[in-house]
């Protein structure tokens, strides 16, 4: 008797699992950026590779990888071989091609070589971070790339032929008028990408932007940003791309699977310093330290930070809190019985008052957040948390 | 000692003119105090009292003088409190002497403050001593002073004594000028032992201590003493004399001044102006003057973490112990939860008992709106009053509402009239008449209401005349007048902290003030929120609350989640840390905002 049907059986109704590898690696630091990174050299490279691999050997693989995703730093920054070697351990771990396999890149590293690295690998998407078209813009946030290599970078990744190719965008950049930005969406429209990905520019601790804030030489503007959003959200649906998220947009069929899962609160495995995991009953991050991670995935040790433990109940809060940045929302009546000791109703409460205050819908088992609901999504979610530390519940 | 060679005095002063200075400069020359041991204002032993260069709690000390007659004095300098919401202490400390020293700053000449004093020691028919204090100042204006002290005071300027207590100059002037123009103690002859209680403090271990002045008799351990206004029996457990600090003594007889000990355990039992005599041999009359001191000012104070109630409460107990003019009950709030209402007898009070919570007892407290006594008068005669707008009966029910007036005296240069005038006029009152100080200066006699005065009278008249006005006042009658409940919506529904009893010609106004200070005090919400001002249901004014336009963070991708989730729980906590009025959050501080600003 052939096992396939079962097979095939299983994998239908198997929860995917995401790979995420953070490759720490950037030439250099942009303004606005938090992420762990450090300066490439040879050596460092090759220990994090080493380090990747002996990582990947101490999780507990027990179902296939589904979607992956590497992001950092800059991927893209590596050279082609050493691509290929991580991809080689990556591919080891998907039990055949996975759905979506994400490398970001930067404009001013992408090469025919290693585009043809990634593509042999077997990345099906390509995320290039433009943030802007506007040259000033572009130095103002010490991004190292100009208007002509974001072009030629773009015409490259397109020859590669990748499934599908998506740019980031950056807005309520310092200094930016509604004007400026509304170029800058049309722009990236004109280039036809499959995706869209357009950051409100944030103000992270220990960044260059975020001292200039504290100074007060930069001013936040939440009215204006909230124009912008409003904005961006109007041209981009005229332009037939579909909001799917706060920041993201795809033609149909092009969404991020793997950002996906993460917002619906499913699982995955995060490799590399700094890198998060919710996995076999965990959640928590790899610490954000080249050094310092290599020394602790040498004594076996990873996911150190954070840590906690994954209930039910954590599940389902978080299902709420980032599903319903979702423009489809969350399945309520899917997160139930899945976890009945949830303060179901204190939920339902808080939901009703939103509803009642234009900032959500309910449709049947569902509830998604209105546009303008969509635009308050972090008090929504200090709400949601609210509601699921209710002392009844908590007790 | 016999009490013809006791004498009894005080310093009055207005504030800032140097009387704890000069007070040091003589406890220091008839070496009372061990000049090691002499530290700046040795009488203030509050924190606050050096703060504020102000005495609260009277101190009494007992100096021994030996005097240019060669004759050895007893001198028992009375230290009053300085303000005028202590007035009624400050009559009762005066009544314990038969002397005052009079101090005028030779660079301000006479002020509010100095004439109410000056006013209150003639009252109690006490030998005025003026002294120039200050007179080495650059700035000294003798012969200012000595004019004022002849129109204003109507004392002979040749009476004057020239001292400066910061140079010490003077000293030795104004102990002799004690020793020959104040006379010995009054009232020795008394058949029975009297003694008068000018203020009292708590010992957590010996309970009530009464500082006392004896008129007649003696009184000594052992004793049944008894209070004259209950009749409250009690065994004197000590006696002593401050020296400064206090100090065991076998008997208090007749021109002393000391402390009597006894099993009395609540400082409410021992009332400031009472009579203590003894029991088994009781006089008959009390010694004059002795009153119900009430409080006039009240407001609610609420912990702003609901958690520290207890400790508020334990930190009222305990201030209570040592002021018996302070008075508080618990009360709830729908807006701030459980709290105290609390009764002072004038704003000053009231910002020190505050203070003084916050800083001794470290707990974290928001005001209301600070209310007077009214007198409400109901359908079929029946008068109640109301010191918390929320107890202000149904319109329906009231034939009228009384308000309590100050008669007022206001010091201002010439130049600041016509704008002090024009905020008389705001404030309801009215000019009775006007008195010229100098060429520079007048004093306005006002009847204003005291409601009036509460919050921000003060502050006004000090910037319209750049520090240089003052005001004194006295309780004056009680007025009707037409004044409503006003109360202040969020969301439609009613913040009782905010209800405010105020004249109806002025609602509108300060109602509008209030509406438009709150709207922008409160944070932006999730959805519209009206903030109203109503009277009866009637909304007078209105504003809104800024409505929420964007909070999202952009980017979330997979390790962001606990990243997140922190700044989520952040907010999260900081929402709990206000106070919920339906389903707006305030922030605790925007209550001290509102009620500071209006």
């Amino acid at each position: 008797m052939s096992g396939l049907p079962t097979e095939q059986a299983k994998a239908a109704t198997r929860a995917p699992l995401g790979l995420y590898v953070h490759v720490p690696f950037c030439a250099s630091t942009c303004d606005f950026c938090a992420f762990y990174q450090t300066q490439p050299t040879a050596v460092g490279v090759g220990r994090f590779l080493d380090g990747i691999a002996q990582e990947a050997a101490l999780v507990d693989w027990s179902e296939p990888v589904t979607t992956v995703f590497w992001g950092g730093g800059t991927p893209g920054l590596l050279a082609p071989r050493d691509l290929a070697r991580l991809a080689a351990t990556v591919r080891a771990r998907c039990g055949g091609a996975p759905q979506e396999w994400t490398v970001e890149l930067a404009p001013a590293s992408v090469t025919e070589a290693r585009l043809a690295a990634l593509k042999e690998a077997g990345v099906t998407r390509a995320s290039m971070g433009v943030q802007s078209f506007q040259p000033a813009l572009l130095e103002a946030l010490g991004r190292a790339h100009s208007r002509e290599q974001i072009y030629r970078a773009y015409d490259r990744v397109r020859a590669a032929e990748f499934a599908s190719v998506n740019l980031d965008l950056m807005f309520a950049l310092p200094g930016q008028t509604e004007a400026e930005w509304a170029a800058d969406v049309r722009e990236a429209v004109a280039l036809a990408p499959d995706h869209l990905s357009t950051y409100c520019l944030t103000f992270e601790e220990d960044t260059a932007l975020w001292v200039k804030l504290s100074q007060g030489r930069v001013k936040l503007d939440p009215e204006h940003e909230a124009r912008l959003y409003e904005s961006t959200w109007a041209q981009l649906a005229t332009a037939g791309y579909a909001q799917y998220e706060v920041s993201n947009f795809a033609h149909p069929g092009h969404a991020c699977l793997h950002n996906l899962n993460t917002w619906r609160m499913h699982e995955w495995v995060g490799l590399g310093p700094s890198a998060a995991s919710q996995h076999a009953g965990w959640r928590g991050a790899n610490v954000a330290d080249l050094d310092q991670w290599l020394a602790r995935i040498g004594r076996g040790e990873r996911v150190t930070e954070d840590r906690v433990a994954l209930t039910s109940a954590l599940r389902a809060e978080d299902a709420l809190i980032f599903g319903l940045r979702m423009n489809a929302g969350v399945d309520l009546s899917a997160w139930r019985p899945r976890c009945p000791e949830a303060p179901w109703t204190a939920v339902e409460a808080l939901l009703d008052r939103l509803a009642g205050d234009g900032l959500a819908q309910r449709d049947g088992g569902w509830v998604r957040l209105t546009d303008r609901g969509r635009l308050l999504a972090d008090s929504v979610g200090s709400e949601v948390m609210a509601a699921f530390s209710t002392e009844a519940f908590v007790a | 000692m016999p009490a013809k060679l006791t004498r009894n005095f005080c310093i009055i002063a207005h504030v800032d003119h140097g009387k704890t200075t000069l007070s040091d400069r003589i406890l220091e020359h008839t070496n009372t105090v061990a000049m090691r041991v002499m530290t700046d204002q040795h009488l203030d032993s509050m924190d606050l009292e050096k703060e504020r260069g102000i005495t609260i709690k009277s101190h009494p000390v007992t100096m021994t003088y030996p005097a240019k007659d060669g004759k050895i004095y007893k001198l028992n300098l009375m230290d009053t409190p300085g303000h005028v919401d202590f007035s009624y202490e400050v009559s009762r400390s005066l009544a314990a002497c038969e002397g005052a020293v009079l101090l005028i700053d030779a660079a301000q000449g006479v002020e509010a403050q100095t004439v109410a004093n000056a006013h209150l020691a003639f009252a109690q028919k006490l030998k005025v001593i003026p002294v120039i204090n200050k007179i080495d100042l650059p700035s000294a204006n003798l012969e200012l002073c000595l004019k004022q002290l002849e129109d204003i005071l109507t004392i002979p300027a040749e009476e004057a004594i020239l001292a400066s207590g910061k140079a010490g100059i003077g000293i030795e002037d104004i102990l002799e000028a004690v020793v020959l123009r104040v006379p010995p103690p009054r009232w020795t002859e008394y058949p029975q032992a009297r003694a008068l209680v000018f203020d009292s403090l708590y010992d957590s271990y010996r309970g009530v201590i009464a500082y006392v002045r004896m008129f007649s008799g003696t009184i000594k351990a052992g004793d049944m003493m008894m209070l004259m206004s209950t009749g409250q029996r009690s065994e004197v457990k000590e006696v002593g004399v401050f020296m400064p600090k206090m100090t065991k003594i076998a008997s208090l007889g007749a021109g002393d001044v000391g402390y009597i000990v006894s099993n009395v355990k609540d400082t409410s039992e021992i009332k400031t102006g009472d009579t203590i005599t003894l029991a088994h041999k009781p006089a008959t009359e009390m010694l004059p003057g002795y009153k119900e001191v009430r409080p006039m000012v009240f407001c609610g104070l609420y912990p702003v973490d609901t958690s520290d109630y207890e400790k508020l409460k334990a930190a009222l107990g305990r201030l209570r112990l040592n002021d018996a003019a302070f008075v508080y009950s618990s009360e709830s709030s729908v807006a701030l939860g459980f709290g105290f209402r609390c009764g002072f007898l004038g704003l000053l009070h009231m910002e020190i008992i505050q203070e003084r919570i916050r800083r001794e007892h470290d707990v974290d407290i928001i005001s209301t709106y600070p209310s007077v006594v009214y007198h409400v008068i109901k359908h079929g005669g029946v008068q109640i009053e109301v010191d918390n707008p929320v107890n202000l009966p149904d319109p329906g029910e009231i034939v009228e509402i009384r308000e309590p007036t100050i008669k007022a005296a206001i010091h201002i240069p010439n130049d600041a009239m016509g704008d002090i005038m024009a905020l008389v006029m705001e404030k309801r009152g009215t000019v009775d008449h006007t008195d010229t100080l100098d060429a520079a200066r007048v004093m306005l006699t006002c009847i204003l209401p005291l409601n009036e005065i509460l919050v921000d009278f003060n502050d006004r008249l000090k910037s319209i005349t750049h520090g240089y006005g003052s005001m004194d006042y006295e309780l004056g009658e009680y007025r009707t007048s037409d004044l409503v409940k006003m109360e202040i919506l969020v969301n439609n529904d009613p913040v009782d902290a905010f209800a405010s009893i105020v004249h109806r010609d002025k609602a509108e106004g300060k109602g509008r003030a209030l509406c438009e200070k709150l709207a922008e005090i409160i944070p932006p919400q999730m959805f519209k929120v009206a903030i109203q001002a109503a009277i009866g249901g009637k909304i007078i004014a209105r504003d809104n609350v800024k409505e929420m336009r964007k909070d999202v963070t952009a980017k979330c991708y997979g390790g962001d989640i606990s990243r997140k989730r922190k700044l989520l729980d952040k907010q999260k906590e900081g929402k709990k840390k206000m106070k919920q009025f339906g389903r707006v959050s305030i922030p605790s501080d925007a209550f001290i905002k509102v009620l500071k600003t209006n």
